[in-house]
């Protein structure tokens, strides 16, 4: 239906999309997912030519539409948006904003103008509000009108641009419902939205994008389940991480320890756990120290808001080795110490590096 | 870290407080070597304000045993408790000292 080829916008000399390429079929519901200024919505507003694509291609069942001839006019009416901000129109009444588009571009009569409002309304719930005016309605009330306007023109596509990110949480989900049931009825929709359960339960495929490009793409459960990439895992598991590099027996324990507190205090862990990783650092550099220099060591802690899991990960140079096993040690105390703080240690030689992978206990 | 001495009797007390990690380890092996290289044998040491200790810490308290041992002194901890009670007893070094609840019952287990 939608084809996106080699798709790239900037403004200025700020790129927000590199290089898109991708395809919307006739009854998908595609969402588009990931962090805030990477190019979601200036894609969708791209599709719906509210912005002018810097270059690539988008056809409509293999017509061009950023060619000079389309009607763009037609081409929003096949391919209709729902924005964050609702943007109806105050002055009007609900009826009103629905029969607006319907009388004056696609002239119908106000009579059955009305009557596919009051059904639309009736779909979203709002049948009783017919009358009233936008500033009467709460915001998920104008949300689910701004919904039932766009069906009112009776669009192929419907383009939604984080349509609850601008309400209560005891909104969102009726906004959500009717979405969700517009899903199960066929309509072909691509989504922007930072609501990672609805995205799991609604989408055919899910879209995850960074640094202006389609990062990752699968269906829901490869990309909640089993993300490929780092920066999806990342986004998906709302990791937070703090990585250091340590590349001489030099290093200045306290200025880690004091960063190390820090990374703690933003995640709110609890002092214990704080003291746990301190300890756990402070008897690792240790092992480490001998060969620094010659090797380096990044240390990344990662803590996982989904999951509370924190662990922390030793990524060194040099030959493959364990580095636990293979330190010439004077006694066991510092691997005694490692042994108890943590619940798993997992070594493994990655990329030409020795990685070891320590699940902290909590 | 911060180290205090004071004579108590025949005894010494050690009283530490803060860290005693790999950079302040050194630094308490010295003191600990001083104070058994002229003539103390019997040393208590208060842990009442220790907050934190990894294994370079104990190291020096092994250290200290030790050179005790070698000239036939002896030694005893106070106040092990918190994060410290907690790494002594993953390395299992409750069995390896006398421990006792304060100064007072500890010069009294070497006295």
């Amino acid at each position: 239906m939608i084809k996106i080829e080699h798709l790239s916008k900037q403004f200025g000399d700020f790129v927000v999309l590199k290089d898109i390429t991708t395809e919307i079929k006739t009854g998908e519901v595609v969402t588009i997912i990931g962090p805030s200024g990477t190019g979601k919505s200036t894609l969708l507003r791209c599709l719906n030519l509210l912005e002018t694509p810097s270059g690539g291609s988008i056809t409509i069942n293999g017509v061009d539409i950023l060619d000079k001839q389309t009607d763009v006019a037609k081409i929003r009416q096949k391919m209709n948006m729902v924005f964050q901000s609702f943007n109806l129109f105050s002055h009007l009444s609900v009826l009103e904003n629905l029969t607006l588009g319907p009388i004056k571009l696609q002239g119908i009569s106000e009579q059955e103008a009305q009557a596919k409002a009051l059904g639309l309304l009736r779909l979203v719930g709002l049948a009783e509000k017919a009358g009233n005016y936008p500033d009467e309605l709460s915001g998920g009330q104008q949300q689910r009108v701004a919904i039932a306007r766009c069906l009112a023109m009776e669009p192929e596509i419907i383009l939604f641009d984080e349509p609850t990110s601008a309400l209560d949480p005891t909104m969102i989900r009726e906004v959500l419902s009717v979405i969700r049931r517009l899903a199960k009825e066929g309509m072909t929709m691509a989504i922007v939205t930072h609501e990672m359960d609805f995205a799991r339960d609604v989408s055919n495929r899910v879209l995850y994008m960074d640094e202006g490009l389609i990062y990752e793409e699968g269906t829901p459960e490869q990309i909640f389940e089993h993300p490929q990439k780092e920066k999806t895992r990342a986004f998906i598991n709302r990791i937070l991480s703090y990585t250091r590099r340590i590349s001489s027996p030099d290093y200045d324990l306290y200025a880690i320890n004091a960063e190390i507190e820090a990374f703690c205090e933003k995640q709110i862990l609890p002092k214990k756990t704080r003291n746990n990783l301190l300890l756990l650092v402070e008897e690792l550099l240790q092992i480490y120290a001998p060969y620094l220099g010659p090797i380096v060591l990044d240390m990344t802690i990662t803590y996982s808001e989904k999951n509370d899991r924190l662990e922390l990960i030793c990524e060194s140079t040099g030959e493959q080795a364990n580095p636990i096993e293979s330190a010439s040690l004077d006694d066991e105390l510092g691997l005694m110490i490692i042994r108890n703080l943590t619940e798993s240690i997992d070594y493994q030689w990655i990329n030409g590096k020795n990685r070891l992978q320590f699940l902290i206990k909590k | 870290m911060d180290l205090q001495t004071r004579t108590e009797g025949s005894a010494i007390v050690v009283t530490l407080s803060g860290r005693l990690d790999a950079v302040t380890a050194p630094e308490f092996e010295k003191n600990i070597r001083e104070l058994i290289d002229s003539g103390n044998s019997r040393i208590v040491v208060d842990f009442d304000q220790l907050d934190y200790i990894s294994s370079a810490g104990l190291r020096g308290l092994l250290l200290m045993a030790k050179l005790l041992n070698a000239k036939g002194g002896q030694s005893c901890l106070a106040n092990v408790k918190g994060n410290v009670r907690s790494v002594f007893d993953m390395c299992g070094f409750c069995s390896v000292f006398k421990i006792e609840n304060s100064v007072a019952e500890a010069l009294a287990a070497i006295a």
